[in-house]
């Protein structure tokens, strides 16, 4: 599916298309990485809404994002489960580790770095979200071991974006 | 020992497919429900059980469903309230991720007997395996004839749709996420009208939380009073606590309404770490307000709770041992709720800005004399003054800390450094 | 009604009434900040909070419905402490930079501050800084987000009342703010209402900034010189020099909003063409002279044309007085009923003038539309009449009125209306009689005998949008059709305005009580007509043919009216084309701008014998006079006008016409005096208490009596005789594109072309058309086009609109630069046009193929 497409059939589940605005932004955050200001706008087109509806709504809400972001955004929880489980001492190790502060993207986009508010998983506490996923019961060692994880996994990808599969493959 | 109801699927592998379900009896309360019972019948049995809203604010689930206008007009809504903001609570995320069709089935029974057709289930944005799992499930549950037009023979038609949320506490507020689901800034709405005549799009909603919809099943399969039967009879049921923080065994437990604080920590969570003791705990999410070690024997039901000063709220149980910096808790939760203020109203937006400078500044030992006044001014200003619940929850757990460690505060002003570093 | 306890004193208010609104009736002040009248409450600020009996928590008085015994009390120390801590919160963060704040003096939170405000604030960490440069979000509104206080005024302004949605709010919490789409209002209506509400200074005019103290203004309450809504408001000026215009909540039928038009396009008194000295033709050109060789020079020349035709033609900008005063001098001193008060369309008078005394409804706009049903035939509100529009999406929205649009320009409000029927360009005639013959089919069993089968059927074919529009009417349970005036330029004008009187005489047989009034685009077109500016009546819209109105008016201006209807506008050009015409006395009005035909026009006015342009601005026209009269500007004079609603308001001058400029009244007795007749009475106080004695819908009206809200002319409904009238012809439909104009949101006509800050914020001239006709042309916005027609050319810039019906194209009347009319045909609209790529651009296309 398109991102119009798939932007129309979001819309379909509800009587309003304003309703689709939130929904919209995520596909076309799926689709583009961030969410620039000539992207808003296609999403006011295509739902035939206000434009400035749809860009209060992106910067009402966290997940979405203006500005471009690191290609693994980590996202430690900070609130109180999490740092009664040592996540500030998490946050300083990563901070040391990748050389930005929290809310910095390291120099060659790789990773972003953000405290995020309770992830609603206090019971594997200390926990980071990175992308989709979640990881828990995080303490240094591991927080490495994750890291080498997505270095290795953006060696892959960035070998696949040099060479991109023809389409004959 | 407490046979779990809500979480009997959670650890059978595959817990979330519908076969599983079925294996458990899924879907024969819908089945019952459709065939046995008019939609009062149900909005009936679900008032005489008892059954109290999970999400945070009690309130009777029978009575609210009454307050839907009988007459056909406008079309109905359901909204599942799944954005489970409350720090120190996950209880709904393990239900949709290990237990789908639990709450589907519980939101078509709820939406048959409210005469609804169409039910959003806002997830926050965050629970990727979650809303996975509910779009599956959906799908299944639809392919099965549980969902759509027709089902299991019936006439009634319905359909459950996921909206994800992306990232705003204040989603949870109810109103508020009705304002988000038609696309807008999430603020709270006033009231009245309540949402049970003019919500989501103007039309009569009922708005639930995961855990009270998947409640519904089971009353309707095993009647009300056996709901009724299980802790206090005006607040009863089975009932999921979060438990998180300084503790052995931080989880989900499912124990009946009422059981003590003291009780589920020590037993069912192992307890305090080693070498440590425990010195409070927060009982229901950082919005409740915290109880001393010395009180931990009140019972985990709504009544009990608030007569002990507190809230079961969420029962996002949140374990505090001795090595910890009350200010420094204080000073968090107040910096969240800060952080999550949507910013409608003048107490919540500048009250709490101004409330977290206050205590970023004792915790850093740069009090002065009169600044636990100013905090108290400044709850006296937000409690009860603010648009929403927001604030009100933020100024009561400030208070709380004040009153039970009033101690720990001086200490910061008077030592200007933190004791506990 | 429900009786309420406040503070001890008890009252009666109707169900539904707020605490506050109750408060108000005792005179029991409650602060508020975010609760305005005209919006929904917000209870968002928490000022206003006080203890009902029985409740737990303080409740915001703006947003709790009055119980049936329900105490309240605004005055306990509960209160007071929790106002002043409310304002210490918003002081706390707040920059607290009042000396150099546009605002300082007038400022709500200063205000509230000194009457509720702690005694001293505790706040002692750094302030939160957003910018700490201003953000000037368009040319005219510049804002400091440092000063907001969060009361979503501003944006609820934008959205709900003016529709424009260009305001909104970011983020969340404390760094919640007010902008538009990326921090830029490129799109918005610039209508500054959001600068009008915002209690501090916050949202503040660009134009107006840094310019003056509020208490270094001179105000004068006056009347928006732009369209005929006739809105109030309040020109600040400083010695002479205008500075900025305020809306006032309490006052006129527009209360606190205006239209970018009136908020920022007074500025045009001080465009730059302004005549300073009487001109006359010497050699072929004009030369400044003093009054007194003007004098003498028309005193010859007016000897010399005399008896032969003579004509007056004036601008139905001015006010009654001079209007009144100006037909007076034609009839009594000139023997001529040859006036017109447009320069852009005749109007058929034998059908108007009865349409007119059986059912124009000479009340509020805010009744009349509270009708539950209400049809707006012709034009674009929107861009027309911006804050009728505003009372009209109110009702919408928030009175349920249903609103039924039929034109064949789109516009925004076509979104709050229940049908909205688009009709071909130039066919709002035939729909009319359409939807005449489908209620009356569907009505049938309510309408008395015979009148269902006399009711000629239409051509017109029937669709959903028509049936959902008479259904609407047919349920209704009374009916307010609003007409814009612009109807008059086409050549049906007479067919449009019989259909007119069918549908109102059938909505009056149903009992729907019809409400009708016109939308004018000129300020005082109603006063225009009211004061018989017209060839064929006298003031009051009496029959100048019927000897007894004559008589009345001939009894008292001691002289006599020549009892045959006189030339119109488009008659007197012919006479004057024919060289028949003696001398064409022209005030305020630019005929040769605005009249179809340029050419024809051009050719008229210089076969004129004599030609007097009596004006502020140097005109096309005033360019082809044999004399030019320097006249008092907008701002120079006072008055009174009619507005669309039939409300006479007072016009009050704020300087004295500078240069050489003299009143227009003084003018006329100038020319008066030349001729040997003087007139009598020509101080506006004393012509204004002869209209109040001779017109009878103004009768016993004075100007004491016109207070900041104006007063009602009178209308005493007349029966509608007659059968009805038969449909009109149906109209070709052709491929052809059909130009139409009219006035753009951003100018009205065009004299406020010369406000600096409109130009500033108006659209490059432009060229409107549907996108299904832009694409089969392979154009697309922003190109530069051609529009050719038989009779001319011109080229701007291309607008594709999505709500455009195709074959529509529009062209603003507002661009002097433009000549719209050298395209125009006499009798002839819309216009048939061909539209294409420029030349320019053209010959860069073929040279990208080669
Ligand atoms: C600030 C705030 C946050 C809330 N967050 C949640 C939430 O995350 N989940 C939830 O179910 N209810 C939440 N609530 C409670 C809801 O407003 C509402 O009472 C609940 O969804 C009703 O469902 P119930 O009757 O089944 O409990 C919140 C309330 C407030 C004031
Ligand atoms: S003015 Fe009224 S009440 Fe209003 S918040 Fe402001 S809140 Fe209220
Ligand atoms: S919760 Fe939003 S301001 Fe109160």
């Amino acid at each position: 599916m398109t991102m119009r497409e798939e932007i129309e059939a979001a819309a379909a589940r509800y009587p309003d298309r304003r309703s689709a605005i939130m929904p919209a932004l995520m596909i076309a955050q799926k689709e583009h990485g961030h969410l620039p200001g000539p992207v808003l706008e296609d999403v006011a087109e295509i739902l035939g809404v206000e434009r400035v509806w749809v860009y209060e709504l992106v910067t009402f809400y966290t997940l979405f994002h203006t500005e471009p972001i690191g290609r693994f955004h980590l996202q430690l929880c900070d609130n109180v489960s999490c740092m009664l489980c040592g996540s500030e001492a998490l946050l300083k190790h990563l901070e040391t580790t990748l050389r930005i502060k929290k809310g910095e993207t390291t120099a060659d986009g790789v990773f972003t770095l953000s405290t995020v508010e309770c992830l609603g998983a206090c019971e594997m506490a200390p926990v980071m979200q990175v992308g989709d996923d979640y990881h828990g019961n995080l303490d240094n060692a591991r927080l490495d071991a994750l890291l080498e994880s997505f270095r290795a996994a953006e060696r892959v990808a960035s070998v696949e974006r040099a060479h991109p599969p023809s389409p004959g493959e | 020992m407490f046979e779990p109801v809500l979480l009997r699927n959670v650890d059978v592998p595959d817990g979330h497919l519908l076969s599983t379900y079925q294996v458990g009896g899924g879907y024969q309360a819908l089945t019952k429900a459709l065939g046995e019972y008019t939609p009062d019948e149900i909005v009936e049995l679900v008032k005489e059980s008892n059954l109290r809203g999970r999400g945070g604010a009690g309130f009777p689930t029978g009575m609210k469903w009454s307050f839907v206008p009988k007459a056909a007009g406008k079309p109905k809504y359901l909204c599942c309230n799944a954005d489970e903001g409350e720090p120190g609570t996950f209880k709904d995320r393990i239900i949709m991720e290990r237990d789908p069709h639990q709450l589907i089935e519980g939101l078509a029974v709820s939406a048959y007997a409210i005469g609804a057709e169409t039910a959003y289930v806002y997830i926050r944005g965050e629970y990727v395996t979650a809303i996975r799992r509910m779009e599956q499930a959906i799908a299944q549950a639809h392919e099965n004839g549980y969902l759509g037009t027709g089902i299991l023979g019936s006439n009634f038609k319905f359909m459950v749709h996921i909206h994800r949320g992306a990232g705003a506490y204040i989603c949870g507020e109810e109103t508020a996420m009705l304002e988000s689901l038609e696309g807008k800034r999430a603020q709270p709405r006033l009231k009245p009208p309540f949402p049970a005549v003019a919500g989501l799009y103007a039309s009569p909603t009922v708005i639930n939380n995961v855990e009270t919809l998947a409640c519904v099943p089971h009353i309707v399969m095993r009647g009300s009073a056996w709901f009724r039967g299980i802790g206090p009879d005006r607040s009863p049921g089975p009932k999921l606590y979060c438990v998180s923080g300084q503790v052995r065994k931080p989880g989900l437990y499912e124990l009946p309404m009422g059981i003590s604080l003291r009780e589920l920590v020590e037993e069912y969570a192992g307890g305090p770490l080693p070498g440590r003791k425990i010195k409070a705990v927060i009982p229901g999410g950082v919005s409740a307000p915290v109880i001393p070690e010395s009180d931990l024997e009140v019972g985990m039901d709504f009544d009990s709770l608030a007569a002990a000063g507190s809230m079961l709220g969420s029962a996002g149980v949140v374990v505090i041992d001795d090595s910890t910096c009350m200010v420094k808790i204080a000073t968090r939760i107040i910096e969240f709720f800060h952080h999550e203020s949507c910013g409608k109203c003048t107490p919540c937006r500048e009250g709490l800005n101004w409330t977290v400078k206050v205590l970023r500044r004792i915790e850093a030992g740069e009090g002065e004399t009169g600044d636990l006044e100013q905090l108290e001014m400044l709850c006296k200003g937000i409690f009860g003054n603010t648009f929403c619940a927001l604030g009100d929850g933020a100024a009561m757990g400030l208070r709380a800390a004040l009153k039970h460690f009033r101690e720990e505060f001086v200490a910061h002003i008077e030592e200007r450094r933190c004791p506990f570093h | 009604m429900v009786k309420v306890t406040i503070d001890e004193q008890t009252l009666e208010v109707e169900a539904g009434s707020t605490v506050l609104a109750a408060a108000e009736r005792l005179g029991i002040e409650i602060p508020t900040f975010c609760y305005w009248k005209r919006l929904p409450p917000l209870a968002s600020c928490r000022m206003c909070l006080v203890e009902i009996e029985g409740l737990r928590r303080l409740q915001p008085a703006c947003a709790t419905v009055a119980a049936d015994g329900m105490a309240v009390r605004t005055n306990t120390p509960l209160i007071e402490e929790t106002r002043a801590s409310m304002l210490d919160m918003l002081l706390a963060n707040h920059p607290l930079d009042c000396p150099i704040c546009d605002k300082g003096g007038e400022c709500e939170l200063q205000d509230m501050v000194m009457a509720y405000g702690p005694g001293e604030s505790r706040f002692r960490d750094p302030k939160r800084v957003f910018h700490s440069k201003d953000i000037r979000l368009s040319p005219v509104i510049i804002m400091n987000v440092n000063r907001c206080i969060q009361c979503q005024r501003c944006v609820r302004m934008c959205e709900e009342v003016v529709g424009a949605v260009a305001l909104g709010t970011v983020e969340k919490g404390m760094d919640t703010a007010v902008t538009g789409f990326e921090g830029s209002l490129a799109s918005c209506d610039q209508c500054g209402n959001c600068i009008e509400v915002c209690p501090v200074g916050a949202l503040m005019s660009f134009p107006y900034r840094y310019r003056a103290r509020p208490w270094d203004l001179a105000e004068t309450d006056t009347i928006c010189p732009h369209c005929g809504t006739g809105c109030q408001l309040t020109v600040g000026a400083r010695k002479g020099e205008f500075m900025r215009v305020r809306s006032d909540w309490e006052h006129g039928v527009n209360c606190e909003t205006l239209c970018v038009r009136g908020r920022f396009g007074l500025d045009f008194i001080e465009g730059r063409d302004r005549i300073k000295r009487p001109m006359i033709r010497r050699d072929g050109a004009l030369t400044p002279v003093s009054w007194e060789e003007a004098g003498e020079f028309l005193r010859q020349r007016l000897a010399a044309v005399e008896g032969r035709a003579a004509g007056g033609l004036i601008s139905p900008r001015l006010p009654n007085e001079v209007l009144y005063q100006f037909q007076k001098l034609m009839r009594t001193v000139f023997r001529t009923n040859n006036v017109d008060c447009s320069s852009r369309w005749s109007t058929p008078l034998d059908i108007l003038a009865p349409l007119v005394a059986s059912f124009y409804s000479r009340g509020a706009l805010e009744q009349v539309i509270g009708n539950d049903c209400v049809l707006v035939v012709g034009g674009n509100v929107t861009e027309e009449n911006p804050v009728t529009e505003y009372l009209l999406r109110d009702a919408a929205r928030r009175r349920d009125t249903g609103l039924l649009m039929l034109s064949a320009r789109p516009s925004r409000l076509d979104a709050d209306a229940r049908a909205v029927l688009r009709v071909q360009p130039g066919g709002e005639a035939q729909s009319l009689a359409a939807v005449v013959a489908a209620l009356a089919a569907v009505a049938d069993e309510g309408l008395p005998g015979d009148i269902p089968a006399k009711t000629p059927s239409s051509a017109a074919g029937a669709n959903d949008a028509l049936d959902r529009l008479v259904v609407m009417l047919k349920e209704g349970r009374n009916v307010t059709v609003l007409a814009n005036v612009d109807l008059l330029r086409s050549p049906l004008a007479r067919e449009m305005l019989q259909q007119l009187g069918n549908l109102l005489q059938l909505l009056r047989l149903l009992g729907k009580e019809p409400s009708m009034q016109f939308l004018f685009d000129r300020a005082n077109q109603m006063g225009a007509w009211d004061m018989g500016v017209l060839p064929g009546v006298l003031p009051g819209l009496g029959p100048v043919a019927d000897e007894a109105t004559r008589t009345k008016f001939e009894r008292s201006w001691g002289a006599e009216i020549p009892c045959k209807p006189g030339a119109d506008v488009d008659a007197m050009l012919e006479l004057c084309e024919n060289g028949r015409m003696g001398v064409l006395y022209v005030v305020g009005s630019d005929p040769m701008m605005s009249y179809p035909d340029r050419e024809f026009v051009e050719r008229a006015l210089g076969a004129a014998s004599l030609l007097i342009v009596q004006e502020a601005f140097f005109t096309d026209t005033a360019g082809l006079a044999d004399v030019v009269l320097p006249a008092a500007g907008y701002g120079e004079e006072s008055g009174t006008f009619t507005n669309n609603e039939g409300r006479i308001q007072a016009l009050r001058k704020f300087r004295e016409p500078p240069f050489d400029a003299r009143s227009n009244l003084a003018i006329f007795d100038f020319i008066a005096a030349l001729r040997e007749q003087p007139l009598q009475l020509s101080a506006s106080a004393a012509v204004f208490d002869e209209i109040t004695r001779l017109v009878s819908a103004y009768e016993g009206l004075t100007w004491e009596g016109l207070g900041g809200d104006g007063a009602f002319t009178r209308s005493a409904p007349r029966p509608w005789a007659g059968a009805p009238f038969a449909p009109p012809p149906p109209t070709r439909v052709t491929d052809v594109l059909q130009l139409i104009t009219g006035n753009c949101l951003f100018h009205n006509g065009y004299v406020s072309e010369r406000s600096q800050t409109l130009n500033s914020v108006a659209d490059d001239p432009f060229i409107e058309m549907s996108a299904r006709d832009a694409a089969r042309l392979s154009l697309s916005d922003g190109d530069q086009v051609l529009v050719r027609s038989a009779r001319g050319e011109l080229t701007a810039k291309l607008k594709v609109n999505k709500r455009f019906p195709d074959g529509l194209v529009f062209v603003p009347e507002n661009y002097r630069a433009l000549r719209l009319n050298s395209l125009m045909r006499r009798g002839e609209y819309p216009c048939p046009v061909e539209i294409r790529a420029c030349a320019k651009a053209a010959s860069a296309l073929e040279e990208d193929r080669v």
